[in-house]
């Protein structure tokens, strides 16, 4: 991999966890979250219950895929890692 | 009920493993095995996050508020996505910079200043008193649930009749004596505590174990499933579900709270002084952040997942939320399930404990390092300080820990556990501008800092923690209701009049208001100092270390320090053992010189390692202050140095400057090739862009001493007339022996006695002596350049640009001398040539002369005919014959030799010549005339140390009577007519200048008509030919003979052509003389 497509990656990645970071900001706040805040039942569950537990257990998952395509560009080149942090 | 002994010894049980756990860890790292640098061990050091508060708080707030619990778990979730760039900046920063805690964090950011560690100091202790009353409550109140005694009462307690303290004094006793133990062992505090975060990463397997036991046990085993649990929930009590499952109006669930509480908790996550400990402190590794940013979440969710289950649950169960902070334990105690109350306890212990361990250690650290070093480091060093440090550490932590007690002692019994968590949060926020500002922020300074965090705190001490004290009924007084002084727009709760907010986002938005604002502003409106920029340069540039840092060092100390010096120094606050193994890590290759100090470049680079190494124990504020103290004492400082070069230096590696005089020197050094010129212009420069007050150029000259040749300065300096023999004792010796440049840059620390005198008689503040010498070649002289003004003048690139211009003046040097050596060589020559020409111009004459002196032509005899001839083999020779007519009929032919043929045989030819033109008339015989010859010329000859063979012969044409002598000359050789072989005609003489009385046999010989007669000089049959082969006697017997009839001339013409033949390329070495005599 070239240096400049290393960098673009590394960039692009930090990027991405900035608007991860906002995306998920935002959705927990208002307006977002009226929609959710009603005392609706779903599958047995309370719906606002139910949109923060998922919500919550996606954004993990989605930090756990980042880690991951992250470490496999790495691979081999630890001593560059992050240095764009 | 359990029994309290039970309880006890569980909780001692485990204490025991904790501490086994510990020791395991601090003896793997001791051995170089870290069982704590994993991503996993990390990930559950973080999870102290999670306290009592987790454990038993949110089933309360669950149960009470509803959903609103989860936010506090929400936001360090949200914040894990920011730490790829954020907490890994901070941990590189720490690792850097050797940083022992929060507050050191800070007050290095903002130029190391003690006083921001001071405030940041009391804000964290002020500000997790509440957090630390939580726990306890926490511990104790459990304790006396299970137990039903109160806080740690054991029944023997009884007997003895203690004086019962309230509830919570033993829960903080046993944990302060547990972080004592677990945190304060060493006084190194930048160094990594494995025991503790082996033994937190323990209690956070244990309270999540514990937590998810009791939540499938409350689940699956009291209710079926979480569908059921809540839908009896809505049989029972749809309105209060309602309320607890969705965010309401009312101010405690607003939107607005709701996000309070999510940035609140945004903030702990990285604020709270214990997690910056053991994210940032604690951490083994930058790559571990990387999983930890997902397991650490995953923990949250893992150990939150049955809080809303227990919450209803034991609403279900107890019928009411009452207590409902403790249904973790209440539930299984209800329903008979001793064992899984234990359990419970056991993890609401662990997460206490967890928290006390790490806070109480963490702010002992910042109270040490930013509050009583300070006072220390002012009283002069002593060898027990490390001990007093250590003792002072450990009391530190006894203070936090009963700060707590007391704030729960007051505030326990009126607030429910999240709520007194919430006010800690609130207080750690107050760091969030000071680090987001200074990790990002070029401009953040220490006044906007100081300022910002001091209102924020006071904000958040008047909004939240004095009504905390007012609602326990602590305090009595109705500032809350009417403000204080009766100003109604001072209510503490009601700020300015602000209202319909939650006491949280009231004042949250008031503290970061006042805090942001004043940070802001002061940071636009004040300057920064140098020191500062510095640090932030560090703080922001982590990453790219290289930009923005001065490509040279910018700093020198006043009067150089050696290394023992500062050893000496941090044995006083780390111990001897530890400053020993520091230093030999930073000595590692660098160069040391006899005085046992490191280069002047290098000296700033020792002090910040000093600095760095002490840093670890005491923090960088105090750490700073102990080295510059130290320095003052000895009477040394940190100063810029002179910047010689009037821009601002950029990353480009030469400024401005720098170019154009180099390019300005060139131009010198191309303009002439008179080296005078050159050096007088080049000092000129010199002197004009650098104020030097004197500039000499000395070359070494033939004797090998250093002269002057050209200054620029005074006039009537001796030092100007100063040549120097290089030697070792002078500075511009050493410059010269060592072919590098030698500087000094205060002459008032010169240890060189002679240089001393010299610089104290001139008034000379600094100066340099740079070798003028081209790359690998030995100097030809030394470039000196002195200052009368400027201390510190000499900066590593200052020199390297002197070194660069002495070299290009090297270059000039060797082109003129080279050219000098060629013209003298050339002029040599050309004199040799001339010298040359002119001898061989004499000897042309003196060879006219000599030819001249021979007869012009032979005699005119009746009866014979003559040729003759002599061929010089160089201009002069020493061979010589002549005819004397002595009568009609007779004549004297004389041929001769002189031994060599230089010009002294020549003249000796000459004098003979004269000689025997005095003596022939005077004798009769051959003989007689060969015999005065000898005694007239022996002395001369004896004293040139020549000799002559001479053969005289005296033809009588009316007899053809030949009568001869011969002093060792050739024989000449006779042809008789048709004879067939020559006859040699020869007798008894030695040779001319060997004895002084001779006496030669004369001889007669009879010719006849037709016989040629040939006298010759050896030249003839000496002449060699290219094999090495003489001509001969019987070649020139064969000509003879061949030409018998020829004419005497036709003769002598082939002698000659043959001889000459014969020799071919070979010049002739000797000369040829011949006479011929043909008797007719």
């Amino acid at each position: 991999m070239t240096l400049k497509a290393l960098l673009l990656k590394s960039l692009r990645t930090r990027e991405s966890w900035v608007i991860f970071f906002v995306l998920g900001i935002i959705m927990m706040n208002y307006p977002f979250i009226s929609i959710f805040n009603k005392p609706l039942s779903v599958l047995g569950f309370p719906l606002l219950y139910l949109y923060l537990q998922l919500g919550w257990l996606i954004s993990i998952f989605v930090i756990y895929l980042f880690t991951k395509a992250n470490h496999s560009a790495n691979k081999g080149n630890d001593s560059h890692k992050g240095e764009q942090g | 009920m359990v029994s309290a002994e039970m309880v006890w010894g569980i909780s001692l049980l485990y204490i025991a493993l904790l501490f086994l756990v510990a020791y395991l860890a601090d003896k793997r790292q001791r051995e170089g095995r870290s069982i704590t640098s994993n991503a996993v061990i990390y990930a559950l050091s973080i999870a102290v996050y999670a306290t009592s508060w987790t454990f038993y708080g949110s089933v309360g707030k669950a149960a009470t508020t509803g959903m609103d619990f989860i936010l506090t778990y929400l936001g360090p979730s949200l914040t894990a996505f920011s730490w790829w760039f954020f907490l890994r900046k901070i941990i590189r920063v720490t690792k850097e910079n050797n940083t022992t805690s929060l507050a050191d964090f800070i007050s290095s950011r903002y130029g190391k200043s003690q006083w921001l560690g001071a405030l940041v100091t009391i804000i964290s202790i002020m500000g997790i008193m509440p957090y630390i009353g939580l726990q306890l409550k926490a511990v104790s109140s459990a304790f006396s649930i299970i137990t039903g005694h109160p806080d740690f009462h054991l029944r023997f307690m009884d007997s003895i009749s203690l004086p019962s303290p309230h509830p919570g004094f033993f829960s903080a006793l046993i944990l302060a004596a547990f972080s004592v133990i677990f945190g304060a062992r060493h006084l190194v505090s930048s160094e990594r505590h494995e025991g503790l975060v082996a033994a937190i990463a323990l209690e956070s397997i244990v309270k999540l174990a514990a937590f998810l036991i009791v939540g499938i046990f409350v689940t699956y085993f009291l209710f079926d499933g979480f569908g059921d649990i809540f839908q009896r929930m809505y049989e029972k009590n749809p309105i209060m579900l309602e309320h607890l499952i969705t965010f309401g109006d009312e101010p405690e669930t607003s939107y607005t709270a709701l996000f309070t509480m999510l940035y609140l908790s945004m903030g702990a996550i990285m604020f709270l002084p214990r997690q910056f400990q053991i994210m940032a402190i604690e951490n083994p590794s930058e790559k571990h952040v990387t999983k930890a940013m997902w397991l650490f979440p995953l923990y949250m969710f893992l150990i939150n997942i049955f809080v809303m289950p227990i919450a209803l649950g034991g609403i279900l169960i107890t019928g009411s939320n009452l207590n409902s902070d403790y249904f973790v334990l209440t539930i299984p105690l209800q329903t008979g399930n001793h064992w899984i109350a234990l359990i419970a306890y056991l993890g609401g212990f662990s997460a206490a404990a967890g928290m006390v361990m790490v806070e109480s250690v963490t702010i002992s650290t910042m109270l040490l390092n930013h509050v009583i070093m300070p006072i220390v480091i002012r009283l002069e060093p002593r060898s027990w300080f490390p001990e007093l440090l250590i003792n002072a550490k450990r009391v530190g932590i006894f203070l936090v820990v009963f700060l707590g007690y007391f704030y729960q002692n007051i505030v326990g019994g009126t607030y429910m556990l999240v709520t007194m968590g919430l006010i800690s949060f609130a207080a750690a926020a107050q760091f969030a501008p000071a680090v987001l500002g200074g990790l990002y922020w070029h401009r953040g300074n220490k006044a906007g800092a100081i300022t910002g965090m001091f209102l924020g705190f006071l904000t958040w001490f008047y909004t939240l923690l004095i009504p905390s004290f007012i609602r326990s009924g602590w305090w009595h007084s109705d500032i809350m209701t009417s403000g204080p002084f009766g100003l109604g727009f001072l209510r503490p709760t009601q700020l300015f009049g602000l209202t319909g907010f939650d006491m949280w986002s009231h004042s949250l938005f008031w503290s970061l208001f006042f805090n942001v604002g004043a940070y802001l502003l002061l940071s636009i409106l004040t300057p920064q100092e140098e020191k500062e920029q510095e640090q932030a340069r560090k703080f922001i540039d982590v990453f790219t270390p290289d930009r923005g840092k001065a490509p040279y060092e910018t700093k020198r100390l006043s009067k150089p320090v050696t290394i023992l010096q500062f050893v000496n120094l941090m044995a006083k606050f780390i111990g001897e053992p530890q400053a020993h193994a520091a230093i030999s890590d930073y000595i590692g290759n660098r160069e040391i010189d006899s005085q046992g100090g490191v280069s002047e470049f290098e000296l700033p680079n020792l002090k910040r390692f000093i600095e760095k190494t002490l840093a670890g124990s005491l923090g960088a504020a105090a750490a700073g202050a102990v080295v510059e103290s130290y320095l003052t004492d000895i009477g040394s400082k940190m100063e810029s140095v002179y910047d010689i070069f009037s821009t601002v230096r950029t990353s480009l590696d030469q400024s401005r400057e720098a170019l154009f005089v180099r390019l300005r020197a060139s131009e010198i050094m191309n303009r002439s090739l008179d080296l005078e010129i050159i050096m007088k212009d080049l000092l000129e420069l010199l002197q004009k862009e650098f104020k030097f007050d004197l500039c000499i150029i000395r070359l070494v000259n033939e004797e090998g001493i250093l002269t002057v040749h050209a200054f620029t300065g005074p006039e009537d300096q001796q030092i100007t007339r100063n040549n120097w023999v290089p030697e070792i004792d002078t500075h511009i010796g050493e410059a010269f022996l060592s072919n590098r440049a030698e500087f000094v840059n205060d002459t008032r620390y010169l240890t060189k006695q002679k240089s001393r005198e010299i610089m104290e008689r001139e008034g000379i503040k600094s100066f340099a002596h740079i070798p003028i010498a081209s790359e690998g070649e030995p100097p030809v002289g030394i470039l000196s350049v002195f200052s009368k003004s400027i201390i510190g003048l000499f900066t590593e690139p200052f020199l390297q640009l002197l070194s660069s211009l002495a070299g290009q003046l090297a270059q000039a040097v060797k082109i003129v001398s080279e050219r000098e050596a060629k013209e003298k060589e050339r002029q040599q020559k050309e004199a040799a040539l001339l010298e040359n020409a002119r001898v061989v111009r004499d000897m042309e004459i003196a060879k006219q002369i000599q030819l001249s002196l021979l007869p012009a032509s032979p005699p005119d005899l009746p009866g014979a005919r003559f040729a003759s001839c002599c061929v010089p083999a160089t201009h002069v020779g020493g061979d010589y014959y002549d005819f004397f007519i002595r009568g009609k009929e007779t004549v004297d032919l004389i041929i001769a030799d002189v031994s060599g043929h230089s010009v002294g045989a020549a003249l000796i030819m000459v004098e003979t010549r004269s000689v025997l033109r005095a003596q022939v008339p005077l004798t009769t015989s051959s003989s007689e005339v060969l015999a005065s010859l000898n005694d007239l010329l022996y002395e001369d000859l004896t004293r040139a140390e020549l000799f002559i063979t001479m053969f005289y012969a005296n033809y009588d044409a009316g007899s053809k009577l030949l009568r001869y002598a011969n002093a060792g000359h050739n024989p000449p050789l006779i042809m008789g007519k048709g004879a067939a072989a020559c006859i040699e005609l020869d007798a008894e003489g030695l040779i001319l200048g060997i004895n002084r009385t001779v006496s030669f046999e004369e001889k007669l010989f009879q010719l006849h008509e037709g016989d040629l007669v040939l006298f010759y000089t050896d030249g003839i049959i000496e002449a060699q030919n290219e094999g090495g082969e003489l001509f001969g006697v019987d070649r020139l017997c064969l000509i003879l003979k061949n030409m018998a009839l020829e004419e005497p001339d036709r003769i002598m013409r082939r002698v000659l052509a043959e001889v000459t033949r014969f020799a071919g390329s070979k010049p002739l070495e000797d000369d040829i003389s011949m006479i011929i005599m043909r008797i007719d």
